[in-house]
């Protein structure tokens, strides 16, 4: 039992939470806020904080179908997100381009470009799923401590 | 010899040191415990400031290629060591006594001043254009809140000074025992523009809510915080949770010091004291002010604290 295992432990207690808009229709942003905000669906009890700077983020929350346009500035967003990160894309955009998907202005899907780790479908889903989501996104993340 | 050992010891276990580290944390906290109670959340687990902190120091820390990295990355240890210093000047009563040639007043308020010069150095190390405006606005604030600060401590200094028939006296020892002696300021109608001045500066000083101007999440992105990321954004939390006991600790020195003897005692009245203050004066305040706009706070600063503070001042000199 050493002492950097438990370190590790304590340290999942304490995941921050950037969200990045891939050009989504904010409709699974609200459901992000929500998730958050609301008293109901509290996920600082979770240790979860929404911060705002990239940098101190640990696991990246992507909506949207990642149009042409949003492309680059997304892609060096993620690359200031320092290790180890864990991302999880929100809504059936990322995964598919939902109803956007054959668009000549969308790259989905987004795994194509960012590592996803988690899924999380739905149109917008339910803050109940974007919890679980998150909770399996921290498992992911003390096996990358 | 023995002197110099007594104030390492009270600088890096108690007060400094270790003890400000871990009660700083854990009134963090209950901050943001009592806050998610307040808006009926369930809120983090009461040692969560304590997971953040371990939590950083497993992450990578990247420095921007716009940023000078030396400045980067060691400014916050100054911060962090200026918060150590300065909460081993604190008094607590019958508990703790600085040591006489440390325990200065006007060390303390130099002291004060570091942890808001090293987030202006700090956001303009960074390199980004928010860190930019987070160090203007840091300093726009400064120069608003120290101003009544000074005011007061000199009202305090020289309240207590005369009271013991010189002119000032800025041992902040004097100030607990004469206190001890006469009565708490709290209590001196003579001191209350000051006590008032003071409740109005020690939000803004630790930076919560309607004065986190410089470090606006909303805004500028963490203003000077933006580019740090793992252990030196850990230091920048631990100089943050420091300075609170230092603030707090202060306005307990300067205004209500009174307290029973004998350890025990003292301390779970310093207790009482510290929670009253951060429940009062930054919990309240935090969950039922909006965000002010710099140019507000400013002007805020300069109409309601620093009036308070020259009127505090002739009144005791006065009188």
């Amino acid at each position: 039992m050493g002492l950097i295992p438990n370190f590790k432990n304590i340290a999942t207690r304490s995941p921050w939470i950037y969200r990045i808009n891939a050009g989504s229709c904010n409709g699974c942003d609200v459901e992000m806020a929500t998730t958050a905000l609301i008293p109901r669906y509290d996920i600082e009890r979770l240790g979860c904080q929404y911060c705002g700077s990239p940098k101190h983020a640990d696991i990246v929350l992507i909506s949207g179908p990642l149009t042409v346009r949003v492309k680059d500035a997304v892609l060096r967003m993620y690359e200031e997100i320092p290790d180890p990160k864990v991302t999880v894309a929100v809504g059936v955009c990322p995964i598919s381009g939902g109803i956007f998907r054959e668009s000549y202005a969308v790259l989905a899907p987004i795994d194509q470009y960012i590592p996803i780790d988690v899924n999380v479908p739905g149109c917008p889903p339910r803050p109940q799923a974007i919890i679980a989501g998150v909770a399996k996104a921290i498992a992911i993340w003390r096996e990358r401590l | 010899m023995s002197n110099q050992i007594a104030i390492l010891l009270a600088v890096l276990l108690f007060p400094g040191g270790v003890f400000a580290l871990a009660f700083g944390l854990a009134m963090k906290g209950v901050d943001r415990r009592v806050a998610a109670r307040l808006q009926s959340r369930v809120g983090p687990p009461l040692l969560q400031p304590f997971f953040d902190i371990i939590k950083l120091g497993f992450k990578r820390t990247m420095v921007p290629a716009a940023a000078n990295e030396t400045v980067f990355l060691y400014t916050p240890l100054v911060g962090v060591v200026a918060m150590l210093v300065a909460a081993a000047l604190v008094p607590i009563t019958s508990v703790y006594a600085p040591d006489a040639a440390i325990g200065n007043l006007l060390v303390l308020l130099y002291l004060l001043m570091i942890p808001g010069i090293v987030l202006m150095i700090a956001g303009s190390a960074s390199g980004s254009p928010y860190g930019a405006i987070g160090f203007s606005r840091e300093m726009a604030l400064m120069i608003a809140y120290e101003g009544p600060l000074v005011l007061i401590a000199a009202a305090v200094a020289i309240r207590t000074g005369m009271g013991m028939g010189g002119w000032a006296t800025f041992s902040l020892n004097d100030i607990v025992a004469y206190q001890q002696a006469h009565g708490s300021f709290l209590f001196d109608p003579v001191m209350w523009p000051a006590v008032a001045a003071f409740c109005f500066f020690y939000p803004a000083n630790v930076g919560i809510v309607p004065f986190d101007i410089p470090e606006a999440e909303t805004e500028v992105l963490e203003g000077p915080l933006l580019e740090y990321s793992g252990p030196v954004l850990a230091l920048f939390k631990i100089m943050s949770a420091l300075k609170k006991v230092v603030v707090l600790g202060l306005g307990i020195a300067l205004f209500f010091p009174a307290a029973p003897a004998g350890i025990v005692g003292g301390f779970l009245v310093w207790l009482v004291k510290m929670a009253v203050m951060m429940l009062v004066g930054i919990t309240a305040v935090r969950l039922s002010m909006g965000r002010m706009r710099i140019d507000q706070a400013f002007v805020f600063f300069l109409k309601w604290p620093l009036l308070l503070a020259v009127a505090s001042l002739a009144v005791v000199v006065v009188v």
